[in-house]
């Protein structure tokens, strides 16, 4: 094996060294000092991609394939009630009135209200998301969307973010959402109730909880008028 | 009892793979929550076509074939506009920004790699797949898998500093 065999398979693999290789090493230290700095090099690569993973993922796996296993009904629900959160919510409430509905100071609920948590989590998080997330572009989002079996009145709001996030007991869908009334985030729940609806004002934001056939939605914006425009959109 | 013997199987798989296909499918899209769904995605279609998995050994190279199909179908436009950037007969010059900076993270390194670079990368850093499994999974040559592997770390020598990031990681 000659010099330039040996870099050429270092190359392709620096992990991989035969007898003839690491003799051929041994003997030339060109070649040996080349076959170290590749393998600091592939340390350092290794290292790199050796990302944060989310906690409990493999669970949060499991536990997603054993309830699609037991039908669609969760995936049914989700669709559904992503369309209805974002379509035709209101609709749901058809009995309850909430045209006259008044926020409740946040201090009266604690802050582990999912409304009131969702504030916080807005405010202290969705600037980086926003800044940070590459998912951003339009295509990738609207297949996104596609995938989630959701459908947007695109001429009258547009997703800025789509990821998770975390609210009590689990994760929800985050969506930042840029309407004619500006952003607004809508949280979607699909399969956990968060209890009966609440309205909430919070720093300065403006947070509905709503349970919605079987799950729940929070929507966040900076005053009850654009949130129940959302609603009724 | 096959079921529950079925899903066992299910459920010990997850658990040995999902932290790397996890790590992978953030390598290709580099977006922390659309990996996650990718990896729930992968696992998913995994279960709907467990019974066709005849060798459990190939286990893992199929869940990756699963996944990058998965993210190919998620990204198709945009990886279709990447493509047309993206001259693979070059080696990439990642030292060609406008500021060349001296402690370039290797992280940004790899996502200035042009995804077929990054691709044959990360499957056999993260996977330790030889190029012939890399050549299986990607569809492509064992030959075009070396070529790739070979400028990959060619372009990451030529970056300006790196050599600084290795003696300040060894010392």
């Amino acid at each position: 094996m000659n010099c330039m065999e040996l870099r050429r398979s270092l190359l392709v693999n620096p992990r991989l060294r035969d007898r003839e290789q690491q003799m051929h090493a041994r003997e030339c230290a060109a070649c040996h000092a080349f076959a170290m700095e590749l393998e600091g090099l592939e340390s350092m690569i290794e290292d790199a991609v050796r990302v944060p993973v989310p906690e409990a993922l493999a669970e949060r796996v499991i536990l997603r394939q054993r309830t699609q296993r037991s039908g669609r009904r969760v995936l049914f629900a989700l669709a559904a009630s992503l369309a209805l959160a974002i379509g035709v919510g209101m609709h749901v409430y058809r009995g309850v009135d909430t045209i006259d509905e008044q926020p409740i100071a946040a201090t009266s609920l604690g802050y582990q209200n999912p409304a009131v948590a969702a504030i916080s989590y807005v405010l202290e998080h969705e600037p980086q998301l926003l800044r940070t997330n590459q998912s951003g572009d339009p295509a990738v989002m609207r297949d996104a969307l596609l995938r989630l079996g959701m459908t947007l009145p695109e001429d009258r709001v547009k997703v800025r973010y789509l990821g998770k996030c975390p609210v009590p007991g689990g994760t929800g869908e985050h969506l930042v959402l840029a309407t004619p009334s500006g952003h607004v985030t809508l949280i979607l729940v699909p399969d956990r109730s968060l209890g009966t609806r609440v309205v909430v004002d919070f720093r300065g934001r403006t947070a509905v909880s709503s349970p919605i056939r079987s799950g729940s939605y929070i929507v966040v914006a900076d005053s009850l008028q654009t949130v129940k425009k959302l609603e009724q959109m | 009892m096959l079921f529950a013997g079925k899903q066992a199987e299910f459920d010990g798989v997850v658990r040995a793979f999902s932290v790397e296909l996890y790590r992978y499918a953030y390598g290709l899209c580099r977006d922390r929550f659309v990996a996650e769904d990718l990896v729930q995605d992968t696992f998913t279609r995994a279960w709907r076509a467990w019974d066709k998995l005849e060798d459990d050994k190939a286990a893992r190279a199929w869940l990756y074939t699963i996944l990058r199909n998965e993210h190919a179908r998620l990204f198709e436009r945009k990886r279709l506009d990447h493509d047309e950037d993206q001259d693979l007969d070059e080696i990439p010059d990642l030292s060609s920004g406008a500021n060349p900076l001296p402690g370039l993270e290797v992280r940004d390194a790899i996502r200035a790699l042009p995804e077929g670079y990054r691709e044959p990368l990360l499957l056999q850093v993260l996977g330790g797949f030889s190029c012939a499994e890399i050549a299986n999974v990607m569809r492509i040559s064992e030959g075009a898998v070396m070529t790739r592997l070979t400028r990959a770390r060619i372009a990451f020598r030529q970056l300006p500093g790196w050599e600084r990031q290795m003696r300040k990681k060894s010392s």
